[in-house]
């Protein structure tokens, strides 16, 4: 019996203890618990915000792609515009020619003048140094010379009206000839270097042609607004030759009953 | 802001007409002369801020012109752009021997023309 004593004692002290040890487990379980509990809270708050905030991002990014594709767009419309703006420049720049050339052709009673405006409007205009203007003489059936600019005059004889060139052809058909490369193969003389021939119209008559020879070594050909100023030439150059010969008749009527 | 002054030489007169059609439409003050002699007067008396000058004149031609305004202490900071037929190197380069600043190549083109002034007047 004696011995039993301290081995009770010993029991109750090792219950003690582990009561404590579980109450200490427990307490600790519990602080655990609690610290989880608001960790868990801070990490809902945490996904709420990030949520919020992914939402937030997937607004931001579908808005960008709106701005991206406006963006776009508006490149798209500014390059319509700019195209569109050299576009009507070149076109302003080629009124301002056709208006050149117009006013130039017409603003003289001068013979000599208006062939000279003809000669520099191809110069300027259309860039050759090599033409020759012809004038239909109805007694002749042929295109005799007017001037030439660049062209020897004896470069330029006399062409009969039914020959077989290019300027004789131009003559009969009254359509402006841009000469293609192949038509020259069988032609002699100043033709084999003809690049166009505009003939000159009056009430749809022809009275006589524009032979254009060689381009200034940096035109590249002729080109849309050179068919422009051709159909100018055309009729305006013909006009304005008539309205000298017909100033210089009255002017001599005139001189003639004073 | 006072415009700009422009002296066009040409003795053509459809050329001067079509470059000052040009010019006018971006509002600069223009001043002309038909012939280098004539360019070298009216450059002294106006000052302008640019010269277009073309090559082929009577009585002094745009390169004798050229080295002439470049010579003179008055003109000589003026820039001149030279307007030959001919683009090709020996042309260029005697332009340039002659001190013109820049080149245009006939038939003329109106944005060629209206940038090249620009950029002269610019540096002015």
């Amino acid at each position: 019996m004696s011995e039993s004593k301290p081995a009770r004692t010993g029991h109750g002290a090792y219950v003690r203890k582990v009561q404590e040890d579980t109450q200490n487990f427990a307490q600790g379980l519990i602080g655990e618990v609690e610290r989880l509990r608001v960790l868990v809270a801070a990490l809902e708050s945490e996904k709420a915000t990030l949520a919020a905030q992914a939402r937030e991002i997937e607004t931001i990014v579908r808005a960008n792609d709106v701005l991206r594709a406006q963006i776009e767009g508006i490149k798209a419309e500014t390059k319509a515009y700019s195209s569109r703006y050299a576009e009507v420049e070149q076109q302003n720049s080629n009124l301002a020619n056709l208006y050149v050339a117009s006013y130039r052709l017409h603003g003289t009673l001068d013979r000599e003048e208006v062939i000279a405006a003809i000669q520099e409007i191809i110069a300027n205009l259309v860039g050759s140094e090599e033409a020759a203007l012809f004038e239909i003489n109805s007694d002749t059936q042929a295109l005799d010379l007017l001037a030439s600019f660049g062209v020897k005059r004896d470069e330029c004889p006399s062409i009969p009206l039914g020959g077989g060139g290019l300027i004789s052809l131009t003559a009969r058909t009254g359509e402006i000839l841009v000469v293609d490369p192949a038509q020259l193969s069988g032609a002699t003389g100043l033709e084999s270097r003809l690049t166009a021939c505009v003939p000159l119209k009056l009430d749809d008559k022809v009275t006589g042609v524009i032979a254009i020879f060689g381009l200034l070594p940096q035109k590249g050909g002729i080109e849309d607004l050179d068919r422009e100023l051709f159909d100018l030439l055309a009729t305006q150059a013909a006009f304005a030759l008539y309205c000298t010969d017909l100033h210089a008749k009255v002017a001599l009527e005139a001189a003639r009953r004073w | 802001m006072s415009k700009k002054k422009i002296l066009v030489v040409d003795d053509s007169r459809t050329a001067l007409f079509m470059v000052t059609t040009i010019l006018r439409k971006e509002r600069y003050e223009l001043v002309t002369a038909s012939d280098g002699e004539q360019a070298l007067e009216v450059a002294a008396a106006e000052l302008p801020d640019l010269i277009l000058m073309d090559v082929i004149m009577p009585r002094k031609t745009g390169f004798e012109a050229c080295r002439e305004l470049k010579r003179r202490e008055d003109t000589k900071s003026i820039p001149v752009i030279l307007v030959t037929t001919r683009g090709e190197g020996e042309n260029v380069e005697a332009g340039f021997q002659s001190g013109c600043n820049d080149y245009v190549t006939k038939p003329i083109n109106a944005q060629e023309l209206l940038t090249k002034v620009r950029d002269h007047m610019g540096a002015r």
